[in-house]
């Protein structure tokens, strides 16, 4: 068995609370904010599996400290559950200072409602 | 006093959205009003209504168990146009951290807003750091005739919203 997506240092896990079942076939994308603050640059496009994860959002050797958004494109699956909701997409932005940890960023989701924690 | 205070507020939020500021006269005498140099002046005149704003928030600080008070939060509208966010107003929580008078009736139209709460800041100044440096909420405004209830409850490591009432 060769090297597996070497679990990313970043994870996420999203939750449809409103199903009680994981978020299936969510569009995410990772940014890190450049150095000079002025933008966002564009690290992975993914989506999530059968589980709500997206395993493989980053290699360690990319994963440097710095300020890091995660966007979840959740209007687009209500809209595919043919579904409204409150919020169009979600962007969590967040602050890595030692990039040797590990970060589990999951969105617990509901047409009206959302919630993240670092977890683990 | 806390009719003073939504007054004080709402002459405040228009002057940072007029082109031209407003008198000093009408602004200096309710701030005089709300330090206590006129009280009984105003408190026995009939004073025009100031219809609550459409849209509210409450940030509540869970891992202290008390009001995030004193965060400085920014409201913004999506231009459908040109993409592009135009900042309506920029307010600082109370002491309950919410903030009254965050947009008007005429102002509140349908479309895509953004709250952008500033809480590095608010955990800074209370002496410890924080996961996220800020917290931006992106909501969906399709009925502008109803009332929209958008609270933040905060910790340093996580955070939740719901459209509330």
């Amino acid at each position: 068995m060769g090297p597996l997506n070497n679990s990313s240092p970043l994870t996420t896990h999203v939750l449809n609370t409103g199903d009680g079942l994981p978020a299936v076939r969510m569009a995410i994308s990772l940014h890190r904010l450049d150095p000079q603050m002025t933008l966002w640059n564009l690290i992975t496009v993914g989506s999530t599996n059968e589980d709500g994860r997206c395993p493989g959002l980053i290699t360690s050797d990319a994963f440097t400290p710095g300020t890091y958004k995660m966007r979840f494109e959740t209007g687009q699956y209500w809209e595919s559950l043919e579904q409204g909701s409150f919020y169009p997409y979600v962007e969590i932005v967040f602050t890595i200072t030692d990039a040797d940890q590990k970060f589990h960023l999951p969105l617990l989701l509901s047409r009206y409602s959302y919630s993240t924690y670092r977890g683990s | 006093m806390n009719r003073l205070q939504l007054i004080k507020d709402h002459i405040l939020s228009r002057e940072r959205n007029a082109s031209e500021p407003l008198s000093n006269g009408l602004y200096a005498r309710v701030t005089s009003a709300i330090h206590g140099k006129n009280p009984r002046h105003f408190q026995n005149m009939a004073m025009p209504a100031t219809q609550p704003s459409p849209l509210t928030t409450h940030v509540l600080n869970i891992a202290k168990g008390v009001p995030g008070a004193n965060m400085t939060i920014s409201l913004y509208r999506l231009d459908p146009v040109s993409s592009v966010w135009n900042e309506l107003t920029t307010r600082l929580t109370n002491d309950d951290g919410r903030c009254l008078c965050l947009i008007t009736k005429e102002t509140f139209i349908a479309g895509v807003y953004k709250m952008h709460f500033e809480t590095e800041k608010y955990w800074n100044a209370l002496g410890e750091i924080s996961f996220y440096p800020f917290v931006e909420v992106v909501f969906t405004v399709t009925d502008a005739s109803q009332k929209y209830h958008v609270p933040l409850l905060l910790s340093r490591f996580s955070y939740s919203t719901y459209r509330g009432s």
